[in-house]
């Protein structure tokens, strides 16, 4: 047995298509026979009074015993022409009695327009039905109650038939309506199976593929709209992580083949212990370089998956950012650069990610400045000028230098990224990572990134959202 | 001083035997769990180093079985660095905890911290050569002239002092005298290292600062040794 769930549109369409026609059916099926049946009693009514009329104007004149005689003649004329119509007169003198015994009438109401009653006679299949009235006595003749009944068996069974050609004519109505509802259901929704038919075809071998809204009712168009929407930004997802594939095995491409490459020459002929120690240190700094990549990636792959616990807590973020400074001090002394901190604002960090975000952006910061010029982190409260925890903090790296061009602002957190596209850097260890952990950092904590350069004036930095009250700490 | 490791991989399992029998340690090793176990079990060693995915018995098992009886100092090796693996680690008892690639000179620190423990108390003088470090009044003199010592500079040289012979990753460095307990890519270990050098080395003919390249520093003084390295090897240098 299928259950709802498993019909289909078509079919859960033609069931309701279905359900609608039994329930008009049935309803003009009963109002119909209502009104035939109205009219049926109505037609015995008249049939029964004009009947009735004939056999009591009769009676009525009727005064004599001779009298008598004819009026029982008239009645018998009456009887064998319509042998479905019985007549009975009863009074209390014999002599003026038509019909064996009085009927036993039931049902016989007193209202003066339909004084119909019911009169089971024995043998008869269906109850005949009945009209009387009474005739008051004249001359030698006493009251006499005359009574008209006719078989109600053909109305009965008109009504019959007339009830199974309406059941029969409703259940063909509904199959029809079911059979056609599906037509119809299947006929309209020919654009959702033109649609699937075409979703089957997508494959990830061509990533640009869409499927088309043209030609789509505007229900469906929109849908399409929506799902189209799905690809692109599964296929920019898609042909990110590409590039970064590409990218992480262009940057451990590099030291491998160093590593391979001086080891192989070492070992092509026989080495003094001081080149083979040279050999071998310099394969050192190649490891180590590789595995500052490796951490790198692992720790920005954990970040992406929420997969780093976070250690909260609410502290001045000038005090962290100084002792950043003081950690990176002999470099800005090196360039002759100041650091400046701007601002005092209480925030919840985590404090070992906050320092390597920090230093991640005045190293970078160190980098691009100009020699001699100063270093300004300004740092600034969620909500203007408050500085207390529960407003979050925004903190920006301000150095004077080259300035970064316009179309690279935006890419300059993603991984691997870098301005200078010959991949010339100073300092061996930059790998293009660093600000993508800014930005990793920043989301961990609920905030985001942002850059901005004019003038040689060039501003990097994150947000600092304030936790959730049941994730504090 | 001895200690077991248990490790699958053979290559692992031999440069660890081989370069720790060189810091003088006594090694055995064991290469499956179930051994690991037993000679754990069977024999007294100063700290064991266990690597969490081995064939047959796991890490985490041995450790477990291990905490049955004894209280042996355990450094766990996991190639697998989730922070659950971690927790499951040191809760189910392990001393410490290492994430591969490690280096061989933080392994070979932290194995000396763990025996280090609970002894007595470090001395507050310390004598290198002909460096002297006081270590409550922060002043250190060669021969006997005063060295001027900014802070950090004090800081770092009481930490070389202290592990007098022992190569010093920039990463130990960073986390001991900074707290930047984290890779931070930049050089500032190596300008650190050449601003004490200049102060404790430069006019001093007998050299005690030394690097390693690639792998750190170490302050030990060396007989005869005057043509040690230049002031700074490789091309870190800024």
């Amino acid at each position: 047995m299928k259950r709802v769930r498993d019909l289909s549109i078509a079919q859960r369409l033609a069931a309701m298509f279905a359900l609608a026609a039994l329930l008009v059916f049935a309803l003009v099926g009963v109002a119909l026979y209502h009104v035939l049946q109205t009219q049926i009693v109505r037609y015995q009514h008249a049939e029964l009074a004009t009947k009735l009329r004939y056999v009591v104007g009769s009676v009525a004149l009727c005064e004599t015993h001779e009298r008598w005689l004819k009026v029982e003649d008239k009645v018998q004329n009456l009887i064998s022409s319509d042998r479905s119509t019985k007549v009975w007169a009863w009074s209390s003198n014999p002599d003026y009695r038509i019909g064996d015994a009085e009927p036993t009438i039931s049902g016989a109401t007193s209202r003066r327009d339909l004084g119909m009653g019911r009169l089971l006679l024995p043998g008869a299949e269906y109850p005949y039905r009945t009209l009387q009235e009474l005739v008051p006595a004249l001359g030698n003749r006493p009251a006499v109650r005359v009574s008209v009944a006719i078989d109600s068996k053909p109305y009965v069974s008109a009504l019959r038939w007339f009830t199974l050609i309406m059941l029969a004519l409703g259940v063909c109505g509904i199959a029809l309506v079911a059979l056609l509802g599906h037509w119809i259901a299947r006929v309209g929704l020919r654009p959702l199976q033109r649609l699937s038919n075409e979703a089957q075809t997508l494959s990830p071998s061509n990533l640009s593929q869409r499927l088309q809204p043209t030609e789509l009712p505007p229900e469906l168009g929109r849908l399409t709209g929506t799902f189209n929407g799905a690809l692109d930004r599964l296929e920019a997802a898609y042909t990110r992580l590409d590039a970064f594939n590409a990218d992480v095995a262009h940057e451990l491409r590099t030291p491998l083949t160093n590593l391979m490459g001086q080891t192989q020459v070492a070992l092509s002929r026989p080495r003094e212990v001081a080149q083979l120690e040279d050999v071998l240190q310099s394969n050192l700094e190649e490891l180590e370089r590789m595995r500052g990549i490796i951490n790198d990636m692992l720790f920005l792959s954990r970040a992406g998956q929420g997969d780093i616990a976070l250690d909260r807590v609410c502290v001045p973020l000038a005090e962290e950012v100084a002792k950043t400074g003081e950690f990176l001090e002999y470099l800005l002394e090196e360039v002759g650069m100041q650091l400046r901190i701007d601002g005092a604002v209480d925030a919840w960090i985590d404090t070992s990610l906050f320092r390597r975000a920090m230093t991640n952006l005045l190293h970078n910061a160190v980098q691009h400045a100009t020699p001699g010029s100063e270093i300004v982190v300004e740092l600034r409260g969620g909500d203007a000028a408050h500085s207390d925890c529960g407003t979050g903090a925004r903190v920006a790296v301000r150095n004077h230098g080259a300035g970064v061009p316009p179309q690279h602002l935006a890419r300059m957190f993603d991984r691997f990224y870098r301005v200078d596209a010959a991949r010339e850097h100073r300092g061996e260890r930059h790998h293009g990572l660093g600000l993508s952990i800014v930005k990793a950092i920043a989301s961990l904590h609920g905030g985001t990134v942002f850059a901005d350069s004019r003038e040689g004036r060039t501003t990097v930095g994150f947000s600092l959202a304030t936790p959730q009250p049941h994730s504090p700490a | 001083m001895k200690l077991l490791i248990v490790e699958d991989e053979a290559k692992t399992a031999d440069y660890l035997r081989d370069g720790l029998a060189e810091q003088g340690w006594a090694v055995d090793v064991a290469r499956d769990g179930t051994t690991g176990l037993h000679l754990a079990r069977e024999l007294d060693y100063d700290v064991i180093v266990l690597d969490v995915m081995l064939p047959g018995m796991d890490g985490f098992a041995v450790l477990r079985e291990l905490r049955l009886r004894k209280q042996t100092p355990v450094i766990m090796l996991t190639a697998r660095d989730r922070i659950d693996d971690r927790v499951h680690g040191l809760g189910a008892g392990a001393d410490d905890y290492l994430v591969k690639p490690f280096s061989f000179i933080e392994l070979l620190a932290r194995l000396q911290a763990l025996v280090r423990r609970g002894r007595q108390q470090e001395p507050t003088e310390l004598q290198i050569g002909d460096l002297q470090i006081n270590l409550i009044a922060r002043r250190a003199f060669r021969d006997a002239t005063r060295l001027d010592l900014t802070g950090k500079e004090f800081a770092l040289l009481a930490l070389l002092a202290q592990r007098r012979g022992q190569i010093l990753s920039k990463t130990v460095i960073a986390a001991q005298v900074w707290d930047i307990n984290f890779d931070s890519h930049t050089n500032v270990v190596e300008v650190a290292i050449k601003r004490l050098r200049a102060k404790i080395d430069g006019p001093f003919r007998n050299k005690l600062l030394h690097t390693v390249r690639g792998m750190g520093y170490v302050l030990e003084a060396r007989e005869g040794d005057e043509d040690d390295d230049a002031p700074v090897a490789g091309r870190g240098s800024a």
